[in-house]
């Protein structure tokens, strides 16, 4: 486990997550974060999985893993596959703990990493718990701080909502229903 | 002056009941929702840093967009500056024919909306669908958005269960997770085959080109990401100076808007970002900004309205509107809607389709109280009154009888005429119950108070002052009400002043002090009425000036001064005026109050916050010391103290039937309250509440700060014999 800061980080984090309906981890190594995310798949019964590999899942072997479980995983053509993928599988860049936020923020704006988020009914985000920020202040000066902005920066915050009929909450319209939060606390490098 | 094709608007909204209950239970869950999301941030300092930035923004706005089309173009975006609707609309049409689009769908964009841009697209043959929940219910409807933020507030499960069905040929439950599903799949299918994309953005930062936009449903990141063109129609006011101001926007928007901390996605778009095209291939997309003009620079060079820049369209304003809850939003006519809709509507639409609406502000204030941006959007709508008044004049009616009360002479003697006249109406009772015809819509909800039988200026002549030490003087100013309606509010602030050694004159050449001129907007009637007093009360002979009407104090300490600024003479002693006027509670307070005394008999008091008082003057804590520093008083608070009361001067004889429903909302409060006495500082709220009751509630009574002092304090046995 990492200092008292960190972990307070991560609590509130969690918590703030957890208010809008996400689920969030903390596991110690990118082996552990591929077997919770086996368990987490098989819980709620998913049979095809969209991952884009990243330093995390590289790390941890997560497409191995997942594939022994009977699980199809699908690595490419993520364009064709993620309409109709019941999970999708990606690291993302920050997590604010103020808020409870993801950041996605790749230098290169890949598209597949939004297709692997956003069109999934159940959206895996693994962070790194190191790239932990505390506020969105921080945050927005540490975007403002890269090389240049990203030119596609995603904040996610819990599943997809709406509360557009009646006003009642209903949760899961265009994006994911289910958002699931893994942090990881062995360094593994950068997300791509 | 509202017409009657808007009052059957009104009438048909207030008619409905879904409508109406959506948004009451909205209003009243969101002041609580946005409350919680605000705990342990610092709002004033958040919107303190908004009005900065976009202030900065708004008087630089030339400098802005140069930078923001250099940054954005130097990341590969194609930026185009539309000066009007028509030039964006032929902008996206020849992108969409040039690349043979056939599919459109959109996200989100009030812009869009203004400009009446699917129409556009749909003549050409162009499928477009919007893909937020609320405006694809109601496109498929046929309808125009009710809110900003919420577009399908006003319709129920079972109307969106029948656009549904009607829309896909077959049956929907109204079961709201079911047409939620129903939506994704629908709108998924859009989303996977749309050739282009359009989108509004909540923010185009100048310093990187960067586009922010916030959504909760995902639509928003999907927009940006499936088609391969991509066009953001922005309007200018979205500019911010630098990417880190955009914080405090962020920290504002979805707290003020749903009272969520944050939306569950913010997407930032600098630059085309990669895509898939049909044949397979990622490449970039095609991206186009257009930043639109379309009557906002006219709106920001007006010095009034400069500051509508600073609005971050939350919709905060029209969630805690005490009209707007009760109409919605179609009454206003336009696609922006409340009170920065009307202010919008009246530059971005025109000011004709804006006349209508303005009418439905209560000036009460509360929208400027939660604005994030500071916009002080009552004051606006005044200004937009003021020119209407000013360019069209007013109705004869309304004209007649401010040009009679701007007229001291004329105004008095009919004043005590009416005492005389009114008797058939009274049958010997305080308050007028019931009116013949075509007035009885006053007195519908509650009775209008009876004209004094002795105005307070002769009931002066006879009050024996006792002042002990005597310390100063003060001028009494008394406004119509306590003249001519409860002069005994007059004797309680004597008694009070004379406790605390001051001597009171009740200068005889005063009159109305011209609010109701001011708030319909007939700006010559008031400044008659300014210099008339100015002149009357001879601010520089005494210590201070006290009125007991907080509509008149504002009168006396702010409309002066701003009527009158253009002549330097009276604006000097319009000046000495304002800096000498003090409402009742507040000079008391000031003066160190009465020493706690009293009868000690139980009293169960509720106080109610004049918005004037409260909102104008920062005054609410100074009147609940004076009451509960005299002896058996027992303040108990009530719910949404604060609240409008709907009286709002004319506002009640103008839409009674608005004002009647918000007093209704007043008098449950107070019944809920379970105190006997409800007190209050304003002699408008007084007549509105002590109606309603009278009518409700008789065993509830309402008295004024003064009159309570007076009876508790048995401070009135000095009247001369």
């Amino acid at each position: 486990m990492k200092n008292d800061e960190t972990n307070e980080l991560y609590k509130r984090f969690k918590a703030k997550l957890e208010l809008v309906a996400g689920e969030c981890y903390r596991v110690n190594t990118a082996i552990e974060a591929g077997e919770l995310v086996c368990k987490v798949l098989g819980e709620k019964g998913i049979q095809n999985v969209a991952l884009l590999d990243a330093s995390i899942s590289k790390k941890g072997d997560f497409a191995n893993l997942i594939e022994k479980k009977g699980i199809t995983v699908y690595t490419d053509h993520f364009r064709e596959v993620t309409p109709e993928a019941q999970a999708g599988i990606t690291q993302v860049n920050y997590a604010i703990a103020e808020l409870g936020t993801l950041v996605q923020a790749d230098a290169d704006a890949n598209v597949d990493q939004r297709l692997c988020s956003t069109l999934v009914p159940i959206h895996i985000a693994l962070v790194s718990t190191v790239s932990l920020i505390a506020s969105l202040k921080e945050t927005m000066a540490t975007l403002h701080g890269l090389p240049r902005i990203p030119g596609f920066v995603g904040f996610i915050t819990g599943p997809s909502r709406t509360s557009d009929i009646e006003r009642v909450l209903t949760i899961g319209v265009h994006g994911p229903k289910q958002l699931v939060v893994v942090f990881v606390d062995e360094e593994t490098g950068e997300v791509a | 002056m509202a017409d009657k094709q808007f009052k059957k608007k009104i009438s048909d909204a207030l008619g409905n009941d879904v409508l109406r209950g959506a948004l009451g239970r909205f209003g009243d869950a969101y002041i609580i929702s946005r409350e919680k999301a605000y705990e342990g941030y610092n709002f004033k300092e958040i919107s303190d840093n908004i009005a900065e930035v976009k202030s900065y923004a708004a008087s630089h706005l030339d400098e802005m967009i140069d930078q923001f089309e250099k940054a954005a173009t130097e990341r590969g975006a194609k930026v185009f500056r539309a000066m009007t609707g028509d030039d964006a609309k032929k902008y996206i049409l020849e992108v969409a024919k040039r690349n043979n689009v056939k599919r459109v769908v959109k996200s989100k964009s009030m812009v869009s909306e203004e400009i009446l841009l699917n129409k556009t697209l749909m003549a050409e043959g162009m499928d477009v669908q919007e893909t937020d929940l609320g405006e694809w219910i109601v496109q498929l409807a046929g309808q125009h958005p009710s809110h900003m933020v919420m577009p399908a507030i006003h319709m129920t499960k079972e109307e969106v269960a029948d656009v549904f069905s009607g829309h896909l040929h077959r049956l929907n439950q109204p079961v709201i997770a079911e047409l939620v599903k129903t939506a994704r799949v629908e709108l998924r299918k859009s989303f996977i085959e749309a050739d282009m994309g359009i989108s509004g953005a909540n923010m185009a930062i100048a310093e990187t080109g960067t586009l922010i936009m916030l959504t909760n449903e995902g639509n928003g990141r999907l927009t940006s990401t499936l088609p391969p063109i991509h066009i953001f129609l922005v309007g200018i006011e979205k500019l911010v100076p630098e990417f880190e101001d955009a914080t405090h926007i962020l920290q504002a928007l979805p707290r003020s808007a749903t009272g969520q901390q944050i939306t569950s996605y913010v997407s930032m778009v600098t630059g085309p970002t990669p895509a898939y095209y049909s044949d397979g291939t990622v490449k970039d997309k095609e991206f186009h900004i257009i930043l639109m003009d379309n009557g906002r620079r006219k709106m920001y060079n007006d010095e009034k309205f400069k500051k509508t820049f600073q609005c971050i369209r939350c919709a905060s304003c029209l969630n805690v509107c005490p009209a707007f809850q009760l109409v919605g939003g179609h009454v206003y006519g336009h696609i922006y809607t409340g009170g920065i809709g009307t202010i919008l509507t009246n530059f971005l639409n025109s000011e004709k389709d804006a006349q209508n609406p303005q009418n439905l502000c209560l000036q009460c204030g509360k929208c400027s109280e939660v604005c994030p941006g500071k916009l002080d959007i009552p004051q606006m709508i005044l200004e937009m009154r003021n020119r209407i008044g000013a360019k069209e004049g007013l109705p004869f009616t309304q004209k007649f009888a401010l040009d009679v009360v701007s007229n001291r002479r004329l105004f008095h003697s009919l004043l005590r005429m009416a005492s005389v006249a009114q008797k058939p109406f009274t049958k010997g009772q305080p308050v007028i119950r019931h009116l013949p015809m075509f007035l009885s819509g006053l007195t519908e909800k509650k009775s209008l108070p009876a004209v004094a039988k002795v105005p307070f200026r002769d009931v002066f002549k006879t009050i024996k002052q006792d002042v002990k030490n005597p310390k100063g003087k003060i001028a009494l100013y008394a406004g119509c009400l306590i003249d001519f309606v409860y002069p005994k509010i007059g004797e309680g602030v004597i008694g009070a002043l004379n406790e605390k050694g001051y001597e009171v004159i009740f200068p005889d050449g005063q009159s109305c002090c011209g609010a109701p001129a001011t708030y319909m907007g007939d700006r010559s009637n008031a400044r008659k009425c300014a210099i008339m007093n100015i002149e009357a009360l001879e601010a520089e002979k005494v210590d201070y000036v006290v009125s007991a009407c907080p509509t008149c104090t504002h009168a006396l300490k702010e409309s002066f001064k701003e009527l009158l600024h253009d002549d330097p003479a009276l604006a000097t002693r319009a000046e000495e005026l304002s800096k000498k006027s003090k409402d009742f509670s507040k000079l008391l307070f000031d003066l160190g109050g009465l020493t706690p005394g009293g009868d000690g008999i139980p009293m169960k008091v509720t106080y109610h916050d004049s918005c004037h008082l409260k909102r104008s003057m920062g005054v609410y804590t100074e009147p609940r010391k004076i009451l509960t520093d005299t002896a058996g008083v027992q303040l108990i608070e009530m719910k949404e103290s604060d609240r409008c009361c709907g009286f709002a001067g004319s506002y009640s004889i103008k839409f009674p039937e608005l004002s009647g429903p918000i007093l209704e909302r007043k008098l449950r409060n107070i019944e809920e309250s379970g105190a006997d006495v409800v007190v209050v500082d304003c002699p408008g709220c007084l007549m509105q509440i002590s109606g309603g009751l009278d009518k409700q509630n008789p065993k509830v009574k309402v008295v004024h700060t003064a009159e309570l002092l007076l009876e508790k304090r048995k401070v009135k046995e000095n009247r001369k014999k």
